[in-house]
């Protein structure tokens, strides 16, 4: 189990270097020019002179692979280059906002599994009667709906309509529930009709007629049975809404000005402030690629008949 | 295991009952406003990240620009100007001090002068810092400028926001320079930043210090709110108390149609500032089919601005005749507009030989169609809805439109590589308007040189501007802005649309709600709540 971990975290190197020369290469091949936005943002007339200047400022001045060079070389002490808006260094930036992302996308994940757990487990037990009719509306609804149109419908009805909700910013749990709601309800929805469907597959198996057999109580049958054994597809479906959540997380927080790296990242790309999208590919890269072994480890460990490879004598 | 559903579900109602509560917004001493962004470090001899609107919060000029462009005493009560034009003496405003307690005084401005010139690299896209020779502290209260030819707009160009306005001697490094950083922000300016909350919030407060009127506000605190709809939002919900700034698009504070819809609701006051830049498409005079007069008129002709005016701008930018606003300085020149007339566009054409074949089709003269692009910003709304007007209404003079839409940068490069039949290039505003903008019209920086370096007489209209800036005379330099500005009318390289303004809304509560001098300088001091 250990190698089978370290194996894969080695590869998360060349993966992460691939990355960043194709990231390096798409950013830099257009025909945009980032001494042209900064001086923009400055409000500067873009003369020669003045861009010159602030090739030099940025350090734009030299041969594309030079620049590689230079970024890879600082990019391994985990100098990632500063920021062309803001001038201060990109990592501590990212660092900064990563954990009210973070904060933001782990209340989704808990909302996500309050209330899809008990909705899948319910229209299961109450399979075509009215539950899992009302079940399955939810469900249709929940993946048809993009989350930022959900976002403004949350913003119309619960700020501007009631007033109970504040509509943007940071604070208490009270200014995550909107923002969290538009970020997971598809994977609520996906993870309801997955919990529904395998708690019904599981429910015919051969395992579960013996239980019963055995004169188990249903609520054991169902709780300890059937349920343990549906929720390992589950798991795999959280790994991939982790993915999701970051990236819902990105519209997400533009719309309710959330201060978090999502947004952090949209203002980068719209200034085309390239050591921070860089960087931001970079970790998100890393977070996905940890998202999924972590999956792949809890896998095994909830499903003994599961084995990873290489990690067959643990 | 329903018993357990029903209690899982009832506690997740619970929780999310219990994180409710009613929506507050800050009252009492605390005027809440937003901006897109936080207003990071506020060097007054910096750019980017610092944010203008917040620069001018905390600094302050020699010398102010007023109404209709007339210049106002500020930090230098009076200044004397030598006869040949350059050397200007400066009398500082008495009993001055920074809001950390440092006095201002002649060394602290030659100071801050001197540490604007270690850079003059950075600046000299302002001719102003190109023309400066030497820096003189005459006494405590008199600060020379020597500059090496008789640059008229000097006294303009220090009225800017960046990069000339005084930082106390305190807030500089230790080695003087403030083009790598400064240790405080510290000004004369009626506020002062207490706190920066980076993606959240930037707090200023009173200048208790402060010489002039001091504001009533003790505290403004500036959400960063980064959507303009967010921002309506925040506004209607009570997170803000004034949405103040340009409207539209982009980096307008709200959309148009937003800013209208509060105009149109009962205990909301709104407010449309007066011009404050024009709105204006370049025609590239040295590129066919542009480079020919007749079309470029016919497009003039061709344009139905008033509609635009109504439909897209939605009343709130008034329709521009002229490149400038005749409120600014120099620019009342009684220009004969080109008024909307597809008959006379249609004879201009013809006369030029442009022959439309079928009714349908588009025109040709020997074999070339008549056709151009008309370059915008793509996701820019408001530009895209201006070029599809223009396209629908030169399409019915036989003139083929393609628009080209793009991301800002490409856009930009088109701008200065002149490649474009017409391009979006508002004007930059006071001060800037006329003679900054005009100085820029020599260099191929621009769209405007680009428009115009097909017209024969563009060297003259170069010589002439060089000529106007460093004009001593009042009535020559007026004479020489009449005769570049009705050759640059007359030959048709501009279509002026609108001319943009700021707008302000606001509940009735808050009062003082006025409109500052220039584009980025919004006095809250002047504002305060009836409770």
């Amino acid at each position: 189990m250990l190698r089978y971990i370290a194996k894969r975290l080695l590869i998360l190197i060349p993966m992460l270097l691939a990355v960043s020369v194709v990231v390096f290469l798409i950013l830099r091949l257009g025909q945009n020019d980032p001494a042209m936005s900064y001086l923009r943002l400055s409000n500067i007339p873009p003369t020669d002179e003045a861009l010159a200047v602030a090739r030099q400022d940025l350090g734009l001045d030299l041969p594309l692979p030079a620049q590689y060079a230079q970024w890879l070389g600082k990019a391994l002490v985990l100098d990632f280059g500063r920021s062309y808006v803001t001038g201060l260094p990109v990592l501590s930036e990212i660092l900064f906002y990563l954990p009210n992302t973070l904060k933001l996308a782990g209340f989704s994940l808990l909302l996500t599994l309050i209330i899809s757990l008990p909705l899948g487990i319910w229209s299961a037990l109450e399979k075509d009667r009215l539950p899992d009719h009302a079940t399955r509306a939810f469900a249709f609804a929940g993946v048809s709906m993009p989350g930022f149109w959900l976002a403004f419908i949350l913003v119309w009805l619960f700020s501007i309509q009631l007033g109970w909700l504040p509509p943007l910013g940071m604070g208490g749990l009270d200014h995550m529930i909107m923002p969290a709601l538009s970020m997971s309800l598809m994977s609520m929805a996906i993870n309801t009709r997955l919990i529904r469907g395998n708690m019904l597959d599981n429910m015919h198996t051969r395992y579960v007629l013996y239980a019963r057999a055995r004169g188990l109580p249903e609520r054991v049958v169902v709780g300890r049975h059937v349920l343990t054994n549906s929720l390992i597809p589950v798991v795999t479906a959280i790994g991939m809404h982790v993915g999701e959540l970051f990236g819902g997380a990105v519209i997400a927080e533009s719309i309710f000005s959330w201060p978090g790296v999502g947004r952090f990242a949209v203002s980068a790309i719209y200034n085309r402030d390239y050591p921070v999208m860089q960087c931001f590919i970079l970790i998100m890269t890393a977070i996905f690629v940890l998202m999924n072994l972590c999956v792949d480890i809890l896998y095994a460990w909830l499903d003994p008949r599961i084995r990873l490879q290489g990690g067959g004598n643990r | 295991m329903k018993r357990a559903v029903f209690y899982l579900l009832s506690a997740a109602v619970l929780v999310a009952s219990a994180m409710l509560g009613p929506v507050r917004a800050d009252l009492g001493d605390t005027l809440n406003y937003s901006w897109a962004a936080n207003v990071g470090p506020l060097n007054p001899h910096a750019y980017s990240p610092s944010q203008m609107f917040a620069q001018a919060m905390v600094y302050e000029p020699l010398v102010r620009y007023g109404e209709g462009g007339g210049l106002e005493p500020w930090l230098a009560e009076s200044w004397d100007i030598s006869a040949d034009g350059r050397t200007y003496t400066f009398h500082l405003r008495k009993g001055v001090t920074f809001s950390d307690g440092t006095p201002f005084d002649a060394a602290a401005a030659k100071k801050n002068f001197d540490a604007v010139l270690l850079n003059s690299q950075r600046h000299n896209w302002l001719e102003f810092i190109n023309q400066i020779a030497d820096t003189v502290a005459v006494d405590e209260h008199t600060f020379q400028l020597v500059l090496k030819n008789a640059y008229y707009p000097t006294l303009q160009e220090l009225c800017l926001i960046r990069p000339m306005r005084f930082l106390s001697p305190s807030g500089f490094p230790e080695d003087g320079n403030t083009g790598k950083g400064i240790k405080a922000p510290i000004g004369t300016g009626p506020w002062v930043l207490a706190e920066t909350r980076k993606g959240e919030h930037d707090l200023f407060v009173a200048n208790e210090r402060y010489w002039g009127n001091k504001p009533k506000f003790k505290r403004l605190l500036v959400k960063v709110i980064p959507d303009s709809d967010g921002r309506a939002v925040a506004f209607q919900t009570g997170q803000i108390d004034l949405i103040f700034g340009s409207g539209g698009h982009g980096s307008g504070q709200i959309g148009i149609d937003t800013f209208n819809r509060f105009a149109s609701m009962p205990g909301i006051e709104t407010a449309i500032s007066a011009p404050q830049a024009t709105r204006v498409l370049a025609i590239n005079s040295n590129l066919f089919p542009t480079s020919d007069l007749a079309v470029r008129q016919a497009i003039l002709y061709g344009v139905n601005k008033a509609a635009m005016v109504k439909h897209i701008f939605l009343g709130v930018e008034p329709m521009a005749d002229t490149l400038f606003s005749p409120d600014m300085p120099y620019c009342d020149l009684g220009l004969a507009p080109f008024a909307h007339d597809q008959q006379k566009a249609a004879a201009l054409l013809d006369e030029a030989g442009w022959k439309q074949e079928k009714e349908a089709g588009y025109r040709t003269r020997d074999g070339r169609e008549l056709a151009f692009d008309v370059c915008f910003v793509g996701n820019d709304s408001l530009q895209k809805s201006v070029a599809e007007v223009i396209q629908g209404d030169l399409k019915r003079l036989g003139i083929r439109v393609r628009l080209v839409g793009e991301e800002m940068d490409s856009f930009l490069t088109r701008q200065k590589s002149g490649e474009f039949g017409m391009i979006f290039g508002d004007t930059w505003g006071a001060p800037y308007d006329p003679h900054s903008f005009c100085s820029s019209m020599r260099k191929p920086a621009h769209a405007d040189y680009q428009a115009q370096i097909g017209l024969p007489m563009k060297e003259e209209i170069d010589r002439k501007i060089s000529e106007v800036l460093v004009s001593v005379d009042e009535e020559k330099r007026q004479e020489l802005y009449r005769d570049i500005l009705t050759t640059l009318h007359e030959q048709a390289v501009y279509l002026p649309l609108s001319y943009m303004t700021n707008i302000t809304v606001h509940r009735p509560e808050l009062k003082g709600v006025t409109f500052g001098p220039t584009k980025y300088e919004f006095p809250f001091e002047l504002m305060s709540r009836e409770r």
